[in-house]
């Protein structure tokens, strides 16, 4: 018994040697980062920004429900520092700020345009290599500084970070984690592209004591910052935004708005239950060709015009609409990838790898290239499967 | 199973017997020569000189009474009444016994046959109008009824002495069980009079294999002890295992069954208690009907009951008088409960001081926003919250009745509100800590002391090594309660070993028509507790089928 004992706490005090992290941190002695911010200067050295979340203005505990939101008190604390390298930069900012730099709840971290352009190979591997950092932060591009973005803050979240790793994750527009781009980085058959997020004036904020405050600038998704290996080499707007994510497959929720059939002045619009995209590609040793299958499927949720659509020819004639505007928002895209930007940011090399494994290997080096000389062919299906609560919309009898 | 003596007690009791007896031997020698002198005799004839030896054993006890009055009248046949004062029932003794023989004695019967050497057949046969008569003719026998509270009766000119059973004290009344509540179920509680429990037992189990063996423990305090079991249904070894360890106790005193419980059980250190005890004679008659032996102490409501497992202490009586599905639910309740509060406060340590990339971001803002006034770590906090809290238990358990409202308002205020205001504590941990104490109050309150003990190393562990310490201690909890045994049962048992079909009345409480098995490792020798197949069926479905069988099937 005693022996037996005495082995199950020597095996138990060999585990302590084992485990990892076993300091503790009290919660008070942390800087919680929400979000960094990585820019370039003009004297080419790396800038770090850190968004801190500032725990004693979030008034938890007793004191919630007194002071109302007249007098609210800065929730975050944006502080910047320079460095030759990202861990450099965080180190001179840790002998600058009281608590522990406290990573592991970061939500985005933002590439200023400058440093993208830049590349950004010089940036990610500390955020890959560092323990306390997450793999599934929302990884963004800004048109400006990276620092001024986080030096903005949130009408409806605490914090800004917050706010955008919520729209990020509604997943509306283009949702990328930093283990995907990081895979994109490392891929050859794929080129990262990124959300591009800016400051715009949004509403105004109301209530009392509210009047004399300026209109205030919110962080919002404006489209898409197209890379080439690790340089930004320019922007998609929100449409080709679209139009990247139907080529990507990864559409999960949208609209798709045509025009109603037989009066072309009358708007509808389609509520995209479930898409799916599939990629064929083709190679007979010369010429690369890309195969695109859009499914489509949809439900009708606004209606102008007060036509009957339950009749099987205008729903045919609304399917193939949307499906053409699909694939036109689908062809504009590609050709800003393929023309302007010759750049394959839609996985499509990974596709090829996985069907034509011993073409690759050639292929690989100078995938854009041929990327931008592949012939692609979009196919899309629509089906309108409802129509709302309503089947004939609720207009005056003429 | 079988090796229900573990072969260590098995070898002691053996020492014990062989070569250790000597001390045994030599103890009893002892205590026969301090009473030899005075009790171990027997009565002589002589009234006077009798008396005159009792009044030496029970000199300066100023309880004992000796009334002296004459057979019928008759001044040459007198009669000696010694009992103790409180403990026999007055009113009986002097109409039952002083009247009859002395007044209406000579009634009854012819005055011829009022002799004296016939004084003793008439006072037994004619005379004496209780229910309950024992002859003695032995000193000690005389001593130890009166401290019982019997009433022995002395008759001049004959050796022998009536004990009549008369006893009747002030004694609490059956009342409502105050620590095992129930909403539905028998309200009443056993009493500190053993006789009065054995018959509230008898009320529930109307069977003649209700076994009550009595023996007295305790060299000066002279506690009866009842061994009560289903004769047929408990194991025979398990019974002659309790008796036998029963025996070896030798302390002076036995006050309550808490003594008799430290004396017996399997393992001293282990906090986790080995018997399960019970107030309530439904509990303790539905235990005695699953193969389990019961441990009645005289002088105290609570009966022990052998072999216990761990869950039984998740489980109530209310379980199995409520419909099936609540009884299910209560125990799940239970279950998460107990673990609640052994973990709880030792989680809520790790994940704030070492794992703060496990919470939620929106959580952990709020968490670091209380903490960000508190000055202490959140260790030294949940400490100092714990030791309040079980310090406001312990005074809410024995402050008198009257200041009870003052200390739980001050407690609540204090604790709950002022403190917090005052930045000493972080909200949460209020939270975490009043959480842990209310559930310890969900299952059985003896079990809910080895957790609340267990909580503490628990919380040092995981304020050192996080979840590590955390889930060490836990380890160590399992592996020390796999080794634990009561009275031969494993204490994890039906979880380790496993008994699947002991599961019915684990965590899911099956009905009863379902649980027609006793629990199959205390009560494998009568296994069978019913009929299988005795779910209620309709009766549209019961006449199609032929002889009812049970299945609702094809409904």
């Amino acid at each position: 018994m005693t022996r037996k004992a005495v082995s199950l706490l020597l095996i138990l005090l060999t585990l302590v040697c084992l485990s990892g992290c076993w300091s503790r941190r009290e919660m008070s002695e942390l800087a919680i980062v929400m979000g960094a911010g990585v820019d370039r200067t003009p004297e080419n050295r790396i800038r770090l920004t850190l968004q801190l979340a500032r725990p004693a203005a979030f008034g938890g505990g007793a004191e919630t429900g007194g002071a109302g939101a007249a007098e609210r008190q800065n929730i975050t604390w944006v502080v910047s520092e320079t460095g030759d390298t990202i861990f450099e930069a965080e180190r001179n900012l840790a002998l600058k700020i009281s608590r522990r730099i406290y990573w592991a709840h970061n939500i985005i971290l933002v590439f200023g345009a400058e440093a993208a352009k830049s590349g950004v190979g010089n940036y990610v591997d500390f955020f890959m290599r560092d323990p306390m950092s997450r793999e599934n932060i929302w990884v963004l591009v800004t048109r400006g500084e990276a620092k001024e973005l986080l030096e903005s803050h949130s009408e409806l979240e605490k914090t800004s970070a917050q706010s955008i790793g919520f729209v990020e994750r509604n997943k509306a527009g283009l949702a990328v984690i930093f283990k995907d781009f990081a895979m994109a980085l490392a891929s050859r058959g794929s080129n990262p592209a990124l959300p591009a997020v800016e400051l715009q004036k949004l509403g105004e904020p109301q209530g009392s004591g509210m009047e004399e405050e300026k209109q205030h600038e919110e962080v919002v998704m404006t489209g898409t910052g197209v890379f080439k290996d690790e340089y930004l080499v320019g922007w998609l707007d929100t449409s080709e935004t679209r139009g990247l994510l139907w080529l990507r497959g990864e559409i999960n929720k949208g609209i798709i708005t045509v025009p109603s059939p037989g009066r072309p002045d009358k708007l509808l619009s389609i509520n995209v239950a479930r898409a799916r995209t599939r990629v064929e590609p083709e190679y007979d040793g010369e010429n690369i060709g890309f195969n695109i299958t859009i499914t489509i499927d949809g439900e009708l949720l606004e209606q102008q015009s007060g036509e009957d659509l339950t009749i099987p020819e205008k729903v045919e004639e609304i399917e193939a609409a949307a499906a053409m505007d699909v694939i036109r928002k689908c062809t504009a895209t590609l050709e800003k990838a393929q023309g302007e930007y010759g750049v394959d940011i839609f996985n499509f090399g990974e596709a090829f790898h996985r069907k034509y494994k011993r073409d690759w290997k050639e292929l690989k080096y100078q995938w854009n290239d041929a990327f931008a000389g592949a012939q692609i062919n979009i196919y899309a299906e629509a089906h309108l499967r409802r129509t709302g609560l309503l089947t004939r919309p609720a207009t005056v009898k003429k | 199973m079988r090796k229900l003596i573990r072969p260590v007690r098995a070898k002691l009791l053996a020492a014990k017997k062989n070569t250790g007896g000597a001390s045994e031997a030599s103890a009893e020698k002892t205590k026969d020569n301090t009473d030899r002198d005075k009790t171990s005799s027997f009565l002589s004839e002589d009234l006077s000189s009798n008396l005159a030896r009792i009044k030496e054993i029970f000199q300066n006890c100023s309880d004992i009474i000796y009334r002296q009055f004459l057979f019928a009248q008759r001044e040459d046949i007198r009669l000696v009444l010694i009992y103790a004062d409180g403990l026999a029932d007055k009113l009986q003794v002097s109409e039952q016994i002083m009247r009859a023989l002395s007044l209406e004695v000579p009634m009854a019967a012819p005055e011829a046959d009022i002799t004296k050497a016939g004084a003793y057949h008439l006072i037994k046969e004619r005379g004496l109008c209780v229910h309950q008569i024992k002859e003695t003719d032995r000193l000690e026998d005389v001593i130890e009824a009166v401290l019982s509270g019997d009433t022995v009766l002395l008759v001049e000119g004959h050796p022998f002495a009536f004990i009549n059973g008369m006893r009747g004290w002030e004694a609490r009344p059956v009342s409502e069980s105050e620590n095992e509540m129930v909403v539905r179920g028998p309200r009443e509680s056993f009493v500190e009079t053993l006789r009065t429990n054995t018959a509230l037992l008898r009320r529930k189990t109307r069977s003649s294999d209700l076994k009550l063996e009595m023996m007295q423990l305790g060299r000066i305090t002279k506690t009866d002890v009842a061994v009560v079991y289903l004769k047929g249904i408990a194991n025979d070894k398990l019974v002659e295992e309790v008796k036998s360890r029963l025996q070896g106790i030798e302390l002076d005193s036995v006050l309550e069954s808490g003594y008799v419980e430290e004396m017996i059980q399997d393992n001293t250190w282990s906090p986790f208690p080995q018997m399960n005890h019970t107030e309530k004679p439904d509990r303790l008659a539905a235990r005695l009907l699953e193969g389990r032996v019961g441990i009645m102490v005289d002088g105290t409501p609570i009966v022990l009951t052998v072999p216990t497992v761990f869950i039984e202490f998740m489980h109530s009586a209310e379980d199995y008088y409520e419909r099936f599905q609540i009884g299910t639910v209560v125990r799940i309740i239970r279950f998460l409960s107990m673990f609640l509060s052994l973990v709880m406060p030792s989680f809520y340590i790790a994940i704030i001081t070492f794992h703060q990339e496990m919470l939620p971001t929106a959580l952990l803002l709020s968490l670091a926003a209380q903490r960000e006034a508190v000055p202490f770590p959140a260790f030294v906090e949940t400490l100092l919250m714990e030791l309040t809290f079980e310090i406001l238990r312990e005074a809410g358990i024995r402050l008198p009745r009257q200041v009870g409202q003052a200390v739980s308002i001050v407690g609540a205020l204090i604790v709950g509100e002022a403190a917090v205001r005052a930045g000493l504590v972080a909200p949460a941990t209020v939270i975490v800590v009043a959480f842990t104490g209310i559930s310890s109050f969900v299952y059985f309150y003896s079990a809910s002391f080895a957790i609340r003990l267990l909580r503490f190393p628990m919380i040092v562990l995981s304020a050192t090594l996080g979840l590590y310490g955390l889930i060490s201690v836990l380890i160590i909890i399992v592996v020390h309660l796999c080794a634990l045994r009561s009275f031969g049962t494993p204490y994890l048992s039906p979880v380790a070993p496993v008994s699947l079909g002991d599961m019915k009345d684990l965590v899911v409480r099956a009905p009863w028509w379902a649980m027609f098995t006793r629990p199959r490792l205390i009560g494998w020798k009568n296994l069978k507790r019913q009929e299988p197949d005795q779910k209620p069926v309709p009766p549209e479905t019961r006449t199609g089928e032929k002889g009812g069988g049970g299945d609702t099937g094809k409904q």
